[in-house]
């Protein structure tokens, strides 16, 4: 089944303030080197210290504090082996295209992060997994990888073109040469990962800010954001008729300025599939922040802004990501393999009027935390976020209606 | 200090012993795949011992 937003072939990305600041000068490693300079040598108190002081998360969408996970690998690590450094750079999420940003314009700074993070912990290696479904972007990170000259060895990787090919414990497996499927694991990855080694398993974009951090420091990184959530993050934000567009804005910026004039008015879905809707009243008055949207019941997740604009109805939007998220199962944990495409088709009789939202939420109990991945709590997270901020949408179905067909209406009038 | 049953999903095949032994904290769903209720209590544990040994597929664990 396609993605009900299509993997992008090609996007627009705009020149930010730190991370995308000097993209213009294009993503040679010459052109990085003039910018940036070598890899500094840094030991793990000093990383340590870095990602402490500008309270580091994780960009995968789970926004876990990077100082937590280092920790627990450096804690672990001086017991037993040689830790082990990962890029996860798959994508699985169709409406993000961040990191597809970074493989195009930074590639170097994600993979000086990861490299400056290996020879910190002395690790083994650095695994880099390349995206399945994003063939230009896995090229960049080839391109990139293959002007390089590092003291540890790099290993490539590519994610099969799934959306939970990505999960952590996915990714482990595809490393380890088994299937790239989500299996039930007893420990974190920080602690037992790769071959049973602590494993620094990150998102592409966490580790472009680790770079940045090794090479800038943390005072000129907290130039950028507030006080209290000092830096940048990535958006993607996709709009009807247009390719994606990935800014970088400042933790505290405005959500409605990336947002363009011919979706104002209508709902947002933030968070992208696994993500959570919103009213357009919520993200007019919208800071990009991790616990200032999180106070609001939405997440900031990996940074995906899906604007589907006053035509679309959030309802049919989500029927079929819905529908989308049920293919994309692995097919192995037994509530999710059911209950999803149950889950689908209760929410295809709620937009044709003859279901009510009590199946749904019935079915969406049955599947929550009862799997090897976060898949089906990210689909429900989806399915109650919907019922939750647009009440409006449902009764309007239930009355044989449709407030999107009333807006086109309004707007053709 | 209390014990949790998890489930290993992957494994799971909804065969459903685990019900039939320790019904006081495993429920099934609408498919046959177990619906954990509840924390294993001391009066449980031995039950769950063998909930956790009688699994063919060996899909259980008791752990802290």
């Amino acid at each position: 089944m396609n993605s009900p937003v299509p993997f992008p072939d090609d996007l627009h990305v705009h020149p930010g303030p730190a991370l995308l600041s000097g993209i213009a000068q294009g993503p040679s490693l010459p052109a990085h080197r003039t910018q940036y300079g070598v890899v500094p040598n840094v030991d793990t108190r000093t990383l340590t210290e870095l990602v402490t002081a500008v309270g580091l998360r994780g960009r995968g969408g789970a926004a876990f504090p990077f100082a937590i996970k280092l920790g627990a690998v450096l804690e672990r690590a001086g017991r037993t082996r040689r830790p082990v450094v990962v890029v996860n750079a798959s994508e699985g999420e169709p409406a993000s295209s961040k990191d597809t940003a970074l493989a195009l314009t930074r590639p170097h700074l994600v993979l000086d992060g990861a490299v400056a993070a290996a020879q910190a912990l002395r690790a083994n290696k650095v695994h880099v997994v390349l995206p399945g479904e994003r063939p230009f972007a896995a090229a960049g990170l080839r391109r990139a990888l293959a002007e390089r000259d590092d003291p540890v060895e790099i290993v490539e990787h590519t994610a099969e073109p799934r959306f939970v090919a990505g999960q952590a414990k996915a990714v482990v497996e595809l490393i380890e040469g088994r299937t790239n499927l989500p299996v039930t694991t007893w420990q974190p990855e920080a602690e037992s990962g790769v071959g049973g080694r602590p494993t620094l398993l990150s998102n592409a974009e966490t580790w472009a800010h680790v770079g940045l951090l090794v090479h800038v420091g943390a005072t000129a990184y907290r130039r950028f954001g507030t006080s209290g959530e000092p830096g940048t993050a990535l958006l993607s934000v996709t709009t009807p008729d247009a390719v994606p567009h990935v800014h970088e804005v400042e933790y505290g910026a405005r959500m409605r300025d990336v947002l363009p004039p011919s979706v104002v008015g209508a709902p947002v879905l933030l968070g992208g599939f696994h993500g959570s809707w919103a009213t357009w009243e919520t993200v007019a008055s919208l800071r990009v922040s991790v616990p200032g949207m999180r106070s609001l019941g939405v997440a900031l997740g990996a940074g995906v802004v899906h604007a589907p604009g006053p035509d679309a109805c959030p309802l049919a939007v989500t029927v079929r990501i819905t529908d989308y998220l049920a293919s994309q199962s692995a097919r192995r944990c037994g509530p999710c393999l059911n209950g999803l495409p149950a889950l689908a088709l209760s929410l295809h009789r709620v937009l044709d009027g003859s279901g009510t939202r009590s199946r749904v939420e019935e079915l969406a109990s049955l599947v929550v935390r009862r799997g090897a991945c976060a898949h089906p709590d990210g689909t429900v997270r989806l399915v109650r976020s919907l019922f939750a901020a647009l009440p409006g949408e449902i009764l309007a179905h239930a009355a044989g209606g449709c407030l999107a067909a009333d807006r086109s209406r309004r707007l053709a009038s | 200090m209390s014990h949790q049953l998890r489930v290993d999903w992957p494994a799971c095949k909804g065969r459903g012993l685990c019900h039939e032994l320790l019904p006081e904290i495993v429920d099934l769903d609408e498919w046959g795949y177990p619906i954990v209720t509840g924390p294993i209590t001391d009066d449980l544990r031995p039950d769950a011992a063998s909930a956790v040994r009688a699994c063919p597929r060996l899909a259980l664990r008791i752990v802290d």
